[in-house]
């Protein structure tokens, strides 16, 4: 693993010594320190499969014109980007970038390619009945009914919101990552958003009433609890039973 | 008690046992058992049920270190079964008195969310140990015996005698011979049983009056509404967007057929998109709606991939393709999700064209014929 | 029973007396002492019924509870009650009421919660007991009838299962009952007529709810407890089938009279297994409706799955090819049809049936009680773990989206896999369970043969090392055991036969003095010799093999 991603990175950085010039002299200039910066981080890590202008590359990646900062945001920040390897779907995994790197790579995409920006403010101010109608109605099908994720066809797959923080939620719902449909500002507003996000957290956070959760994942655990915990306690009562004393 | 039937209004029964009063009571009088002891009576009694006690292995020896050793554990399980029982109940009385409240609070984890594992850990708790000491009661302290019970196969002289009451008893109803009576209760026996049937008829409703399967609540016109009741533009949704979207009647969000989902396609599928036959100018621009429920078991289908245009339904995994018409690629489902004609109105809303050109929802019978 | 009341036989203490005054007036001393006298084998898998009827009595007492708060009524109202994350949603007053019922009732999830395991054990209990039957042949003659009564209990209990889970009217219930809907709907002909008398129009209509509620707290428990006194009593009419052992023939029952031991053993059954869904009840959350929320035509969760047993309609669902078969004049049969009404149809009617389908195989018409080991009748024993591998391939195939989800494999490659596993598992599987069966007979018989391995290497005079075995009874000239296989269980090794004396008793310092176990052991290898009068020695059956045999008796 870390192997090919030093094997990425170097291949992306050979492609961006080897390549010509690609931006003219005004639009560096008119850079800030943060896009600078960005515009670097874009370059050594992200550019063999986006291309040097963000158009992306046939068969490796698709292009980041109107992607925004609320996709850098969340492919980087979950760790999804830079890629690995392809795959069905690229998974999840601890991030590459600290935040303030991803501070940098967001603002040089939403400089040169444009596209929705992330929310301020406290991103759970919404109505927690409505959000858990709105995620039953928009969400729960793929990722379950307490988010705990599903299965997709072919090897893809529903992520569990099990880790998810309320930044990343927002900004899947606006970039509409991989296989995620968009769920742009007219569609589902920002209000509903944050409703969306306030149940999606608190019913993660609240414990379970009635004792051990078993992944909250309904009859296929309890089919396993009953058989491993139950049939087999009492078969083994029933043997201890029957055997002579 | 013993008194014979001589009072008032008795009829007068024998009071000496008839011929065949019998059984253990001539051969085992009062006298004789009174001599007998309590294990031999037992004994008798057994054998007399078929039973033999073949061999018995004794209980521990009473004062002895195993019977000590047994007793104690024994009561020592009743002890802490009784102990967590008393517990358990005070859990569950003591809970919002003088422990904290039992009743189930969003905002914290703490005892309310204890309440319940608590009564029922430590009610489980005392009702198996019960179970177990008495069990440890049996295997410890009890004698333990073999018994051996014979079974009876059974008997052809009550075969015979009980053939020929039966037999004896329906020959003179003489209905063999009384034809008229056979015949007749053969049509009353259809006449009742179906009058007592008849309220049953109740439940028989027809399906096929008007098109109830067939169709919707969509109509010409009809506004697309979003589960919160408000209009969809165009321009509402980005391009790789699904909607659900239900009809402008009242109750329209929980009508079970007429849930549909409105897709914004991305470019690159528009360039795919091939539409049923005769259904070219369903969609509207890059926009197609589809019903949501499924044309298999009738679920509704929304696992929207947008990159690769399935659509998944989560009880059976049947895929459809909503680039071709919402055709089915993969799982039990067999025919496409039917398409809604949509345009937009003057005030540029979406609105439904016609209702859907064919049933939604689970194939049934006569399915095409309608 | 007035005349026996002389001087003898008076009883003096309160006890007698108020027992003669009882018996006086019933006459019950008599069937009184023949059940207690009632001997009841001495084996655990006698049990196993046991656990499913106390499942049932459990049922009972905590679904009697739980009808004091729910309310069956489809009507929507407004949610105002505890549980915040609800407050203000429009759902339908079951809904609502079980949503009360789990937080506004002391102890009322609980008792909920207890409620369902107990259901889901009942279910388990069922079929582990006719397993148990199945592949001991407790169910030949003259037992059939108990057989058949025994499935029928199995499907009004499936009834009761899904009846149950869809009464609080949740979103995972609420897609079960969508899916019955278009179960019903698929019959071909009567479908929509049929569908048209359970709603009481089309899908979802008000009337189900009710309907159900019904069905699910009076008509089916009222069948099933006539069923089950039936079952029970048949099987004391009929008396215990045993297991083959010394003594134990096809004309008798060995074990424990009902008292005093055998019922204080079951009366500690009952409390464990009510611990068991106590215990459950209170510590693993089960069906959490309001995780789920209430129910929407337009919603539906990923991993929507029916309760374990239902798991495997919904499998054989997932699986079944897109088939719809059209017929001349625009008639449909649908796909679903099939594995959801016939294939559960074919396998109600295969297992019902099986008394009879093995009786005209192996022409055995005489009547058993006395079992057999599942390795004696192979045949049998493959088809049982066919059967047994065809639903369990239906059942993990009923949760494949959740197992591709947790070990990360394609959800269609699972599919396939289902429908692949489903065609050449159960043939694999008979072939292994009928090698495994023959295997060890044959071990068996080469115990009785050749006697224990004892672990004792001897090296002979001119080299050759050789284990010593322990013949199990008296030798021929060759060495060879005489005994015949008599369908019982052959000690395997030299502590069954008495090899080593019992452990002292005693968990953390002895309790017993080792002198005086070494002389009870001495005394109890005679010990027997009272009982020896009833042939305790001879098994009650000649070694039959597990072929098709030629009726006897």
């Amino acid at each position: 693993m870390a192997g090919l991603m030093a094997a990425l990175v170097l291949t992306g950085t050979l492609y961006s010594a080897l390549s010509p010039a690609h931006a003219t002299e005004e639009a560096i200039q008119s850079e800030s320190s943060a896009e600078a910066a960005g515009r670097e981080l874009y370059e050594r890590s992200c550019i063999t499969c986006h291309g040097e202008n963000l158009e992306g590359v046939p068969t490796r990646g698709p292009s980041l014109i109107g992607a925004g900062e609320a996709a850098v945001y969340f492919q980087v920040h979950t760790g999804r980007m830079p890629l690995v390897r392809q795959e069905a779907q690229a998974p999840d995994k601890p991030a590459i970038f600290n935040d303030e790197e991803i501070d940098q790579l967001m603002a040089y995409i939403q400089a040169n390619g444009g596209g929705p920006t992330l929310p301020s403010g406290d991103l759970r101010d919404g109505d927690l009945a409505e959000g858990g109608e709105l995620f039953r109605l928009n969400c729960a099908q793929c990722h379950n009914f307490v988010g705990e994720g599903g299965a997709l066809s072919s090897g893809k797959r529903a992520p569990s919101l099990e880790d998810a923080n309320d930044l990343e939620i927002y900004s899947a719902m606006l970039s509409g990552p991989e296989n995620m449909p968009i769920f742009g500002d007219n569609q589902l507003t920002p209000e509903e958003k944050r409703s969306i996000i306030n149940y999606i957290q608190t019913v993660k956070e609240q414990a379970d009433p009635g004792g051990a959760g078993i992944g909250r994942i309904g009859p296929v655990a309890e089919g396993v609890v009953i058989w491993v915990v139950g049939v087999a306690a009492l078969l083994f009562g029933i043997f201890w039973m029957g055997s002579k004393a | 008690m013993s008194a014979p039937h001589t009072t008032p209004g008795s009829t007068g029964g024998s009071e000496t046992p008839g011929p065949l009063h019998g059984g253990p009571d001539e051969e085992y009088t009062p006298e004789r058992l009174a001599t007998m002891t309590r294990e031999e009576l037992d004994l008798l009694g057994a054998r007399y049920d078929g039973v033999q006690v073949l061999h018995v292995d004794p209980a521990p020896e009473p004062g002895s270190r195993v019977e000590k050793a047994a007793v104690r554990q024994v009561a020592m399980t009743f002890a802490l079964a009784g102990l967590s029982a008393f517990a358990a109940f005070v859990v569950y009385a003591g809970s919002g008195w003088f422990l904290p409240d039992w009743q189930w609070d969003i905002t914290e984890g703490g005892w309310s969310a204890l309440f319940t594992p608590l009564i029922g850990g430590l009610g489980g708790l005392a009702l198996t140990l019960v179970g177990v000491g008495m069990v440890l009661f049996t295997k410890k302290l009890l004698p333990h015996e073999t018994a051996v019970q014979d079974k009876h196969d059974g008997s052809h002289f009550d075969r015979v005698t009980t053939g020929a009451s039966l037999m004896g008893g329906l020959n003179t109803y003489g209905l063999a011979r009384r034809k008229l009576i056979t015949r007749s209760l053969v049509f009353m026996g259809g006449g009742v049983g179906l009058m007592l049937l008849m309220p049953l008829g109740g439940l028989i409703r027809n399906p096929n009056v008007g098109n109830p399967l067939g169709t919707t609540s969509w109509t010409e016109g009809m506004r697309l509404l979003r589960g919160d009741g408000s209009p969809i533009r165009p321009g509402d949704q980005q391009p790789g967007s699904l909607e659900t979207v239900f009809p402008a009647v009242p109750g329209g969000n929980l009508e079970s057929d007429a849930a549909t989902m409105l897709i914004r396609l991305r470019p690159e599928q528009v360039s795919l998109e091939r539409p049923r036959e005769g259904q070219d100018d369903f969609g509207y621009g890059d926009y197609v709606a589809y019903s949501k429920i499924c044309t298999h078991a009738g679920c509704p289908v929304s696992l929207y991939e947008q990159e690769t245009s399935r659509i998944l339904c989560p009880c059976h995994q049947s895929q459809f393709d909503v680039t071709q018409g919402a055709k089915p690629v993969f799982g039990p489902a067999t025919r496409p999700l039917p398409q809604l004609p949509i345009t937009v109105d003057d005030e540029g809303f979406f609105v439904a064209r016609s209702d859907y050109i064919e049933a939604v929802g689970p194939t049934y019978w006569n399915r095409e014929r309608i | 029973m007035a005349r026996t009341a002389t001087a003898p036989g008076v009883p003096t203490t309160p006890l007698g007396k108020a027992a003669l005054e009882i018996d006086d007036r019933l006459i019950v001393a008599g069937p009184l002492r023949r059940t207690l006298n009632k001997v009841f084998p001495d084996h655990w898998s006698f049990l196993l019924g046991e656990i499913a009827l106390y499942s049932f009595v459990i049922l009972l007492l905590s679904g009697t509870y739980l009808t004091f708060y729910y309310d069956a009524a489809m009507t929507e109202v407004v949610y105002e009650g505890t549980y915040a994350p609800m407050r203000g949603l429009e759902m339908t007053a079951a809904y609502e009421s079980t949503l009360k019922l789990s937080f506004d009732v002391r102890g009322g999830l609980f008792i909920r919660q207890l409620h369902h395991w107990a259901a889901l054990l009942f279910v388990a209990a069922i079929v582990v007991h006719l397993l148990r039957i199945f592949f001991t042949g407790a169910f030949r003659r003259p037992r059939e009838t108990n057989w058949l009564i025994g499935v029928a209990l199995l499907v009004l209990s499936f009834a009761m299962g899904f009846t149950g889970y869809s009464l609080p009217d949740d979103l995972l219930s609420g897609t079960g009952l969508r899916i019955v809907s278009a179960i019903i709907l698929s019959i071909p002909v009567v479908g929509t007529w049929v569908h048209w008398a359970v709603f009481d129009g089309d899908y979802v209509g008000e009337e189900i709810l009710g309907r159900m509620y019904i069905v699910h707290v009076l008509i089916v428990p009222a069948i099933l407890l006539g069923l089950i006194a039936v079952h029970l009593l048949m099987l004391v009419k009929q008396k215990h089938t045993q297991f083959p052992g010394p003594g134990r023939t096809e004309h008798n029952v060995v074990g424990n009279r009902l008292f005093p031991a055998f019922a204080v053993k079951a009366g500690g059954l009952f409390f464990i297994v009510f611990g068991v869904c106590a215990a459950l009840g209170g510590l693993v959350q089960i069906n959490p409706v309001w995780l789920w929320g209430p129910y929407n035509p337009a919603q539906v969760s990923a991993a929507s799955q029916p309760d374990w047993y239902v798991m495997f309609l919904d499998g054989s669902t997932r699986l079944f090819p897109a088939w719809d078969i059209n017929l001349p004049g625009n008639y449909t049969i649908p796909a679903l049809f099939w594995p959801t009404v016939v294939l559960p149809g074919i396998i109600f009617t295969l297992l019902a049936a099986y008394p009879v389908i093995e009786r005209k195989l192996t022409r055995d018409e005489a009547s058993h009680h006395l079992l057999q080991r599942p390795r004696d009748v192979p045949v049998r024993t493959s088809l049982g773990m066919m059967a047994l591998a065809f639903y369990i391939v239906l059942m993990f195939s009923g949760g494949n989206d959740v197992i591709a989800e947790k070990f990360d494999i394609s959800l269609n490659a699972m599919t396939w896999a289902g429908r692949i596993g489903l065609v050449i598992v159960p043939p694999i599987v008979y072939l292994l369970t009928y090698r495994i069966c023959l295997g060890l007979q044959k071990h068996d018989r080469e115990v009785l043969e050749h006697g224990l391995e004892t672990g004792v290497i001897r090296r002979l005079p001119h080299g050759e090392f050789i284990e010593v075995h322990q013949p199990l009874g008296p030798v021929d000239e060759h060495g060879h055991g005489q005994l015949a296989y008599g369908g019982a269980p052959v000690p395997k090794r030299m502590n069954q036969v008495g090899g080593a004396r019992r452990a002292i008793r005693g968990f953390f310092s002895p309790i017993e003095e080792p002198a005086r176990v070494e002389l009870e052991q001495r005394r109890d290898e005679h010990g027997l010799s009272a009982a020896e009068s009833r042939e305790l020695t001879t098994s009650g059956r000649p070694s039959d093999g597990g072929r098709p045999q030629e009726p006897r008796d």
